[in-house]
């Protein structure tokens, strides 16, 4: 019965049969086939020389592989530095001279300033429009904006470059405690209501309760600790009745407090990812956003 | 059956082939080598089979720039070297360190969510990834890792280096309400583990198994037992939000990375 | 011994009617599960706040199910019906068959209890808990050890080459399974590798491509040598390029799990291995879906009437796809750009739903004629399925391999400042409307399962009713 098979096409089958007539024919392999297991095999070897293919720790180290003709010994970390020539081609000119400029000089160098605002795209939006939205136009969600709007006039502490630099260089944590114990329920609600109206020095317990000692007598705020101005109506959490009411009950980063209000920004130098220039990079694009102050004359309170 | 006896391919294959035992003992030798060959070697190499922050490390050694050795416990701590010398003091730049209680309690939470099914902790030798996500990854900074976590998809960003990136509370409500912080976000609403409370005997249980590990156990000078007896309180009260903040906040800046130094060499 | 076909031999075909069932249906849920996932990347509100149905925890679930449930049925269906065909005897215990039946549909149950609940190892296609792992080792050696033996007592000089695809897998398997699941508990639900950072993620990645290459690939191809030369009634092309495929995958496949690992923080050394031996499969592949497509040349006419054979011819196709497709991806400066992506995604289905679906989907509906003894309900309807299971995985993989694509290059565009062009979420909206069509393909590849469900059941009950009361067949 075997070898009836053959009847079907003039080919030879081995002679086994399996399960009534399951056969294999005695083809060979097709040339380009046997051709192409025998280069494989070849192309194994070749690569494992050229590349570092053998596990075998020579002196503390690896066995490179003998490389490319041409190109070296080959590694990943090689290859990066490579590719990275390309793309310093293009911005190694601006990261050389910016590199140990301030923030400040680089504003002023033309371009420079062009290169940042050009280029600053993903530095941003990758790491801080998270928080400050893209183009620094805030994030919000139901409760409130997050973080402080970065394209308006408004800073808590200050917007000359320098102090935008701080901020992200050190990161920011404003100050606030809770009032829910030291306040009556109506006293925060006169507090409430005239910080409500862009005029808080419109009733006494402004400066009775010691809100001027953060906020300043004119309730303007003082940017060395980044508290709000509170006369302007521009509300960095929320400018309702409620919502005041709330920052005031609960205060803003006050560790005792489960409800406060929080306010971090983290600092950018301490989580490593971020270099110097990368900083002063953000602190110029950010300044840029139109929002930026003169540098001089400093000011201080107010 | 003329042709019956006839071998079509060689002799030592007719043989397996009517030999179940020969067929069994030599499928099992020839799916042996490969893996032998890329595994074993992984546990003796330098540069991959440090052991421990107890100083046991086992040659590994990277160059700074002028050629010399960059101390291994510049890239693992070790708090016999190190000026710092319990979990609680550690800062960023001190070393490869294992995770605190609270972390620990995060990482369960992180692998029995499958955050690692979108998130990659391996960050490739490429200038966008430099550029995106920070300075290559090393294995050292894996070699507490029991259950790696390097992940093999992005649907989300790499977190290899997120630590630090974002504040506690941005991570709570973006964890939260992934779409309220971030609208074009795909990943699941994670407002649960806000309310779930977390599992201190389990994490307690887990530090102590992370001690016992044959491979890469975390030094008993570290996790010694006064920082175990410590661990319960540590966790106490927190949510597994907090755990899982911890964890996210806890990755990236163990080492202290210098520009143009080859880590991988 | 060539003569066995003398004295019909009865076969313990009933175990093998369970599995052929239960791979049915577990066809139909697995791609479900899929779709669902697939649909929560799209339309994120499908996460519903309900934490056990959210993406991390729904996708492993997809992932065992198709493997474990779909696949790992298939192939005992298959390799039971084949072993006992192919060696002209029956299973050398049936007992300890229908112990693998119960025991691997167990381990099945307790993965869609487990998986949703979080219970998880953190390890692609190995979340299963600890308890799990070592019921699923039993099981599995409960399934080898019946294979051997029953190739052991075979009644036919030679082992046919399906069984050495299929021992290959088992050993194999057994390795990965035992080497990769070694984990100390904290408690019933929880565990953690003993391995850690670099030497786990190799085992891990040594298990992972060598689930795809000896049991989605490997196990697959034991069926394609069987149900291939039945199906079109011709001998397999060339006995020698069977054997030759089975010894270099055999031996190659096992070198590729560093290719998973390319520029991640192991040694330069490990992804170099994986790359090489990577682009040295494609030639032993190739031979194999060449000998699968060549054993039909002459019979090419049956494809125009005979509809499984579509099923396992257009299988051949995918196979020598995606196993050019990998290799490709293996390639150094290609998986720089592919890796991470949804690339990768497209060549997993590309041999998920094109390769091992199809070539299931054909060996199924053979064995369901030959079990029943039947004719198929309605064989236009196998027609159907064909139709829609192959636009359905086309339209899957094409969507994945051109947002793959285009995420490798957002990640890594540079405009002419020498700074990065998009930003990561900007990625993450372009692909919405690949993540629509992928679900869309996925839903109509689906369709196709519930066709054939219905069909089957349609064609066993008529079987059923033919036959009256007596449900084994002399010869099965
Ligand atoms: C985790 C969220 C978060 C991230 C990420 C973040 N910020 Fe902030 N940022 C804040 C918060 C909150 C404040 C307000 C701090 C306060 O009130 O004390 C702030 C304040 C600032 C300020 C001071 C604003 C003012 O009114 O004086 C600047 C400038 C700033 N951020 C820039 C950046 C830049 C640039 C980045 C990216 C590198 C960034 N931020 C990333 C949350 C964040
Ligand atoms: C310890 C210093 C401190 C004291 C005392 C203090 N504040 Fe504040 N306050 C801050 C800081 C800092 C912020 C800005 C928080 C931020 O954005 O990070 C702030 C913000 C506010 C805001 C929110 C402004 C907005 O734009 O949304 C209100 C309202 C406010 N304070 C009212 C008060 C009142 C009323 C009192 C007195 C009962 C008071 N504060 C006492 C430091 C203080
Ligand atoms: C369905 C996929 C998916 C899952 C599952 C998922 N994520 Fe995400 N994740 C994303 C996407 C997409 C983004 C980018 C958009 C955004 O910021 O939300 C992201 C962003 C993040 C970020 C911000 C990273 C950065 O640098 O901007 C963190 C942190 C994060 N995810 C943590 C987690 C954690 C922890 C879990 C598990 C509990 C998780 N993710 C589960 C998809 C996912
Ligand atoms: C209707 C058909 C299917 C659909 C819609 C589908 C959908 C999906 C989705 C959405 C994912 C997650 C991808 C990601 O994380 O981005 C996935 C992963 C996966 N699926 Fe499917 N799937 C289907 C069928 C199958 C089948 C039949 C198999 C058979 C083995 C399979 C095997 C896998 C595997 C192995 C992965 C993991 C891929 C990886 O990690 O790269 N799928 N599938
Ligand atoms: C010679 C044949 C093959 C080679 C060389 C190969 C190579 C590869 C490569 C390079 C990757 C991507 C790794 C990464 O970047 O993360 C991959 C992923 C994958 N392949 Fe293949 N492939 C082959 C055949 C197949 C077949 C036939 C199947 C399916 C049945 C398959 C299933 C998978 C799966 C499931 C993954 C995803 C792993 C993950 O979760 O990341 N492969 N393969
Ligand atoms: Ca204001
Ligand atoms: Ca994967
Ligand atoms: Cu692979």
């Amino acid at each position: 019965m075997s070898d009836n098979r053959n009847a079907d096409s003039g080919e030879t089958t081995t002679g086994h049969v399996w399960d009534d007539d399951l056969a294999d024919y005695t083809n060979q392999p097709p040339r380009w086939w046997m051709i192409g297991l025998t280069a494989s095999a070849i192309w194994v070897v070749v690569y494992f020389l050229m590349y570092p293919a053998i596990p075998i720790a020579t002196s503390g180290t690896f066995t490179k592989g003998i490389g490319v003709p041409g190109t070296g010994q080959w590694t990943a970390v090689k290859e990066m530095e490579a590719d990275m020539k390309d793309v310093d081609d293009v911005r190694g000119k601006f990261e050389k001279r910016l590199k140990d400029m301030a923030p400040a000089a680089i504003l002023a160098d033309k371009e420079l300033s062009e290169y940042v605002s050009r280029s600053g795209k993903v530095l941003f939006s990758d790491n801080c429009a998270a928080c400050h939205g893209q183009n620094g136009i805030g994030t919000t969600d139901k409760q409130g904006l997050f973080a402080p709007i970065l394209n308006d006039d408004d800073w808590l502490y200050g917007g000359t470059i320098e102090q935008i630099f701080e901020s992200i260089a050190n990161g920011r944590q404003g100050m606030m405690m809770a009032h829910k114990t030291s306040l009556s329920a109506q006293e925060i609600d006169a507090l409430a209501s005239a910080v409500a109206q862009g005029n808080p020095t419109s009733t006494p317990l402004f400066t009775e309760k010691g809100c001027v000692a953060c906020h300043g007598a004119n309730g303007k705020g003082m940017q060395a600790m980044g508290s709000a101005n509170l006369a302007d109506k521009v509300w960095r959490f929320s400018g309702t009745p409620e919502g005041i009411k709330y920052t005031i009950t609960h205060g803003v980063n006050d560790a005792g407090d489960k409800e406060t209000r929080n306010a971090v920004m983290p600092n950018f130098s301490a989580a490593g990812k971020l270099s110097q220039s990368d900083i002063k990079k953000l602190a110029v694009y950010v300044f840029k956003f139109g929002g930026g102050k003169a540098s001089d004359p400093a000011p201080a309170a107010n | 059956m003329s042709d019956h006896d006839h071998i079509y391919s060689t002799k030592l294959q007719d043989k397996i082939e009517r030999n179940t035992l020969l067929m069994f003992i030599l499928t099992a030798l020839t799916v042996a080598v490969g893996g032998i060959v890329e595994i074993v070697p992984l546990f003796y190499l330098p540069n991959t089979a440090m052991s421990g922050g107890d100083g046991t490390y086992n040659n590994t050694q990277h160059k700074d720039l002028q050629g010399n050795a960059i101390p291994m416990d510049k890239i693992i701590w070790n708090p016999a070297t190190s000026q710092h010398k319990t979990l609680a003091e550690w800062q960023p730049g001190d070393g490869v360190r294992p995770y605190t209680a609270l972390e620990t309690a995060g990482r369960y939470v992180f692998i029995r969510e499958g955050c690692f099914l979108c998130h990659s902790q391996m960050i490739r030798p490429f200038r966008d990834e430099k550029d995106r996500y920070g300075h290559y990854s090393i294995a050292e900074e894996s070699m507490y890792d029991h259950t790696y976590q390097w992940g093999s998809k992005r649907t989300g960003p790499d977190l290899a280096r997120v630590g630090g990136k974002y504040s506690d509370e941005w991570h709570r409500r973006h964890l939260k309400y992934p779409r309220e912080v971030v609208p074009e976000s795909v990943m699941p609403n994670y407002f649960f583990l806000d309310k779930a409370a977390v599992n201190a005997e389990q994490t307690v249980k887990t530090m102590q198994v992370m001690t016992r590990m044959p491979f890469n156990p975390v030094p008993k000078s570290i996790y010694s037992d006064a920082y175990i007896a410590g661990a319960k309180a540590q966790v106490d009260g927190k949510t597994e939000m907090d755990a899982v903040i911890a964890y996210l906040q806890s990755m990236g800046n163990h080492v202290k990375f210098q520009e143009g130094v080859n880590y991988r060499d | 011994m060539e003569a066995t076909q003398a004295t019909p031999v009865k076969y313990d075909m009933d175990v093998v009617r369970w599995f052929t069932i239960a791979a049915i249906v577990y066809a139909v849920v697995g791609t479900l599960i899929g779709v669902y996932v697939a649909s929560e990347l799209a339309w994120p509100f499908l996460n519903f706040d309900i934490p056990e149905i959210t993406f991390g925890r729904l996708r492993p679930l997809h992932t065992n199910a198709v493997i474990f449930a779909f696949g790992g049925c298939t192939l005992m269906a298959t390799g039971f019906y084949i072993v006992q065909r192919t060696c002209s005897t029956k299973l050398w215990s049936n007992s300890l068959a229908w112990f693998t039946f119960v025991g691997w549909n167990l381990i099945i149950v307790c993965a869609v209890i487990t998986l949703p609940l979080g219970l998880s190892q953190g390890k692609e296609y190995a979340e299963l808990p600890w308890w799990v792992d070592i019921m699923i080792a039993v099981v599995w050696l409960s399934y080898g050890l019946n294979y051997f033996m029953t190739i052991g007592i075979r009644k036919t000089s030679h082992i046919y080459v399906s069984n050495f695809f299929t021992a290959g897998m088992i050993v194999m398997i057994t390795y990965l399974h035992v080497v990769n699941s070694m984990a100390i508990p904290v408690d019933w639900a929880t565990s953690y590798s003993i391995y850690s950072g670099v030497q786990d993620a190799m085992i891990q990645w040594w298990w992972g491509h060598n689930a795809v290459g000896f049991y989605l690939t490997g196990g697959f191809l034991g069926i394609m040598y069987y149900f291939i030369p039945k199906q079109s009634g011709r001998p397999v092309f060339s006995y020698r390029l069977s054997v030759l495929h089975f010894w270099t995958l055999t031996f190659g496949y096992v070198w590729l799990g560093a290719h998973h690992l390319q520029y991640t923080a192991l040694p330069d050394w490990t992804g170099s291995l994986g790359a090489a031996v990577s682009l040295a499969m494609i030639i032993p592949s190739w031979g194999g879906a060449m000998n699968g497509m060549m054993t039909l040349s002459g019979a090419w006419d049956k494809l125009r009437t005979d509809y499984i054979l579509r099923f396992l011819v257009t299988a051949m196709a995918f196979y020598a796809m995606s196993t050019f497709d990998g290799p490709v991806m293996a390639i150094k400066s290609v998986n720089a750009l592919s890796h991470y992506t949804d690339w990768t995604v497209g060549h997993v289905h590309a041999g998920a739903l094109g390769w091992m679906s199809m070539i299931s989907f054909g060996a199924l509906y053979h064995m369901v004629k030959k079990l029943w003894n039947t004719e198929m309900y309605s064989d236009k309807l196998v027609n159907v399925h064909f139709w829609v299971a192959l636009i359905g995985a086309t339209t899957y993989v094409v969507a994945m391999w051109v947002s793959g694509i285009m995420q490798g290059l957002m990640w890594r565009d540079y405009d002419e400042y020498g700074t990065l062009t998009y930003t990561f979420v900007e990625s993450v909206s372009a692909m919405h409307p690949y993540y629509v069509m992928r679900a869309v393909g996925g839903a109509i590849f689906n369709l196709g399962a519930w066709i054939m469900l219905f069909n089957v059941v349609m064609t066993v009950r008529q079987a059923g009713a033919v036959r009256g009361t007596s449900p084994v067949a002399a010869r099965a």
